[in-house]
């Protein structure tokens, strides 16, 4: 007998549930993200570890998943100050570095991209070869300037060298303490999403690197030796170690752990979920009690990637929402408080009016230390300008009809399917929904996240293009094989439990001889 | 004569997807491509073949190489203003206007970024009304034109002119060539009259892939389903509506020979369709009786989202619906037929119209 723990960290509540091995939810909570991440994990993971009285030693695993890289790229908050080179001239260079991003996210992040000479064709045969000098000179522009970098080159899933000599051009010229993304690490073929991704990544480091350190303090703090996995946006787990270089791959696991875990949650089996948090509302589409993957390359923060993640439609609507009226219309988000709730929302004394202090004030919401409904309700309308009813009518509206919207453009036809509301935030959701043919608030469903990653395996994928002109194809797909194996029992999975999920050797067109090989393994943890 | 702006190309590539029929390659690129250009440069002039002065210069500007390297060597952008002045300087004289050669897909939508950095006009017509995997498959080569002198150009600066003998040798020398460019380039090709645009091409191609792309994104606002909305504009007919069991691929030669299996749902719940392709769906077969055959155009489409599907990324488990559209009528005569149906891919089937295979319905 073992259990398990899986914990969620949203931008508002930090969430834990203990489970049986075979998954039957022993204990669970609901605890208030702080502002250094750990206190809330710890208050949490020690919270369910008292209610459900295991021995600390036979809890073997503990998964968390997180939205907490999504927030802060929604929200453009705590990103780093990123480089980016893409090698590859003279290819590329009618498309640039971030083309296709936000306007608000390029100005942000756009202020140090190079294209530099380089790159190889699809068979290994240069484009061109690297200008040291060239490379060197862009990377003193950056010196001082940037805090992490990524790297781009193309055809790099095939032959990395190239991207491996800027990085080390790059430690050398900008210290160590800046972080490289090379993108053959994070991203499939296609150049475009590829360098996003490692963009995206890049910009992450620091927000994934506090939330680690602090994952890993608690734990030991708590006595508890238990391996630590992270959930990555497939819904398998990666180790916490290796989560710290790639963030960008964790980015939807709340999604993915919110949508498994509602499901299993509510045994409806095809239905819509919507995960309503401190910050977004994530809507996806549950299949067979899986999230739909999306056919369509995937957007992060409204950057195209090629993730296979699955469908999500996210709003800023959450219990945190900044609430705002200006010439008696009322304004929602997209900004949200946060963890900062207790602290701003007008409820607990602060000045920011939030979607909480709403519900609170309407009594559909309970929150300990709040102030009393009358006192609350004189605040809204001194802030609002209008009666509490007409503000409190005109905030519904406003969830309603962005949540209408999300419910839409899930949708595949006119047929009405049952929504599963889960997440803290639930007490949001209207309880007739356009489009729906009920709303359902399964029990728990205020940790179906943290449900949801207890139920993850361990997984990795892996593709590249070989020219079987000149080197053996079955070779080949051994070799890639035989890395995503190896990536996957560092992983901690269970060698006899390996499954193939994917092993494809595509022929690409117009070429003779260049095959793409893609393998994809995934495995039960070691019990 | 009217305007295309950055707001038109999001329609006009996504109904360039729609005419690409699973192959073509995706327009994203071309997409961006064209937005970029039309940012720096301006709005481009969208001219019908009828009003272009008899006399005037028309050459087809097109991306020609494997979809799969395209999206990871992009173009520099530098290949087709090459390609494009290499004609030029070869015959002598300016070129009035450019035009894609393959409405279907990423060329759909590439030569509107040329249009926009030369000031010149784009005309609305094409020499496929669809996609194709060989550069002699245009109705142009029914009517005679040559497709040589062909220019060449890649990223890195390399430049051929082709005279070949016929329209197919242009495809076997160009495309030999490319592989060794690294798979992708750009060429200028059938440079040809405005009085011949008006006999040979598929005219008003790129206003129907917009409203085919306007009938997709749009429905949504008119509260109208896309799908519905899409059979509507394409007058298409409705072949089947399954979930995607199973796919094979393999290459013979120098295109992609696949089997797309379908399981049937709905209606169609116990019937099974094989589509055929070899980068384009070429033939849609219900319980092994054919209900579309090429040059006729079968679309896939995402039953979720009423996007068309190419044939690079067919998901297993999909749900999708398969749509037959009619080829425009250059491609049904004998000699159409010969040049872009059954028997050109290798199939043994003989070609049927398909409002004639699909009568009962």
């Amino acid at each position: 007998m073992y259990y398990k723990i899986g914990v969620d960290v949203g931008g508002t509540n930090t969430d834990a549930v203990l489970v049986s091995h075979d998954n039957l939810i022993l204990a669970k909570t609901k605890q208030t993200t702080t502002l250094d991440v750990s206190n809330g994990i710890e208050n949490a993971i020690g919270k369910v570890i008292a209610d459900a009285k295991v021995p600390k030693q036979d809890i073997k695993y503990i998964m968390l998943g997180t939205t907490h890289c999504t927030n802060a790229l929604v929200e453009r908050k705590e990103l780093n100050k990123i480089g980016a080179i893409r090698i590859g001239l003279p290819a590329s260079s009618a498309i640039p570095t971030m083309t296709d991003f936000p306007k608000d996210l390029k100005t942000l992040l756009g202020k140090h991209i190079y294209m530099v000479h380089g790159g190889y064709e699809f068979d290994g045969r240069l484009i061109s070869p690297l200008n040291e000098q060239e490379v060197r000179d862009y990377l003193l522009q950056m010196k001082g300037a940037v805090e992490s970098l990524a790297i781009t080159g193309i055809f790099s899933k095939t032959l990395p060298d190239q991207e491996l000599q800027v990085a080390t051009w790059a430690k050398e010229i900008l210290g160590d303490a800046v972080r490289i993304s090379c993108s053959h690490q994070i991203g499939g073929l296609g150049l475009l999403e590829r360098e996003n991704a490692a963009i995206l990544n890049a910009a992450l480091q620091d927000v994934a690197s506090k939330m680690v350190k602090a994952f890993k303090d608690t734990v030991r703090r708590l006595g508890l030796s238990s391996q630590l996995f992270i959930g990555q946006n497939d819904g398998t787990l990666m180790s916490l170690e290796q989560s710290q270089d790639f963030p960008v791959l964790t980015i939807s696991s709340g999604p993915t752990n919110s949508i498994r875990g509602a499901g299993a949650l509510s045994g409806v089996a095809n239905g819509i979920v919507i995960d309503v948090g401190g910050t977004t509302s994530d809507g996806g589409v549950l299949v067979n009690y899986f999230p739909r993957e999306s056919t369509q390359a995937a957007q992060i923060g409204g950057v195209l990637t090629n993730f296979r993640m699955p469908d999500i439609v996210a709003v800023g609507i959450g219990g945190g929402t900044i609430v705002r009226f200006k010439d008696g219309k009322c304004h929602l988000g997209p900004d949200s408080v946060g963890y900062m709730l207790k602290e701003q929302g007008v409820a607990f004394g602060g000045h920011t009016l939030t979607l909480s202090d709403f519900f609170l004030a309407n009594d559909a919401l309970q929150i300990e230390g709040a102030l009393g409904i009358r006192s609350l309700k004189e605040t809204i309308e001194r802030i609002s300008g209008q009666a509490f009813s007409e503000a409190l009518a005109s905030v519904k509206y406003q969830i309603q009809l962005a949540i209408e919207s999300v419910v839409d453009k899930l949708k595949t036809d006119a047929a009405e399917i049952p929504v599963i509301a889960c997440g803290g935030g639930a007490f949001l959701l209207p309880k007739t929904i356009d489009g729906a043919s009920e709303v359902l608030f399964p029990e728990h469903l205020e940790v179906a996240n943290a449900f949801g990653a207890c139920i993850a395996q361990i997984g990795h994928e892996e593709e590249m293009v070989v020219n079987t002109l000149q080197s053996d194809e079955k070779q080949a797909m051994d070799k890639l094989m035989l890395t995503v194996r190896k990536a996957l029992l560092q992983n901690g999975a269970l060698e006899d439990s390996i499954k193939v999920l994917a092993k494809e050797s595509t022929p690409l067109a117009y070429l003779p001889g260049a095959v793409k090989l893609k393998v994809k393994l995934c495995g039960d943890l070691i019990t | 004569m009217r305007k295309i702006d950055k707001n038109d190309i999001e329609y006009i590539a996504m109904g360039s997807t729609v005419l690409g029929t699973g192959g073509g390659g995706d327009p994203y690129i071309g997409k961006l491509l064209a937005k970029e250009a039309i940012n720096t440069y301006g709005t481009v002039s969208l001219v019908t073949a009828e009003e272009l002065n008899d006399d005037a210069l028309v050459v087809p500007i097109a991306a020609f190489g494997a979809p799969m390297i395209l999206v990871e060597k992009l173009f520099s952008g530098n290949e087709f203003i090459r390609a494009f002045e290499m004609m030029e300087s070869y015959l002598g004289r300016k070129i009035d206007a450019v035009m894609p050669a393959e409405a279907g897909g990423l060329n759909g939508v590439i030569p509107i970024s040329i249009a926009a950095q030369k000031q010149i006009p784009l005309v609305d017509a094409d020499g496929m009304g669809r996609a194709f995997p060989r550069l002699e498959m245009v109705t142009f080569t029914l009517h005679g034109i040559p497709v040589s002198p062909i220019t060449q150009a890649d990223e890195k600066g390399n430049r051929n002119v082709y005279h070949t003998i016929d329209n197919t040798w242009g495809e076997t020398l160009v495309g030999a060539t490319t592989i060794q460019m690294g798979g992708s380039c750009a060429i200028g090709c059938y440079p040809m009259s405005g009085a011949q645009v008006k006999k040979a091409a598929v005219h008003g191609i790129i206003s129907y892939a917009q409203a085919l792309g306007e009938s997709i994104l749009d429905a949504k606002g008119k509260n109208q389903n896309p799908l519905d909305s899409l059979v509507e504009a394409a007058t298409a007919i409705k072949l089947f509506t399954g979930k995607i069991s199973n796919v094979t691929i393999k290459t013979e030669g120098r295109w992609n020979k696949g089997i797309c299996e379908i399981m049937g749902l709905d209606e169609n719940q116990g019937s099974l369709m094989l589509l055929d392709f070899q980068n384009e769906f070429l033939m849609a077969k219900k319980d092994g009786q054919p209900v579309a055959i090429t040059p006729d155009l079968i679309v896939l489409i995402d039953a979720e989202n009423a996007q068309p599907i190419t044939a690079e990324t067919i998901q297993y488990g999909t749900r999708v619906v398969v749509l037959g559209m009619k080829a425009d009528k250059q491609w049904r005569t004998s000699q159409g037929i010969e040049l872009g149906g059954p028997k050109k891919f290798g199939y043994p089937e003989k070609y049927v119209p398909l409002e004639e295979l699909n009568k009962r319905y």
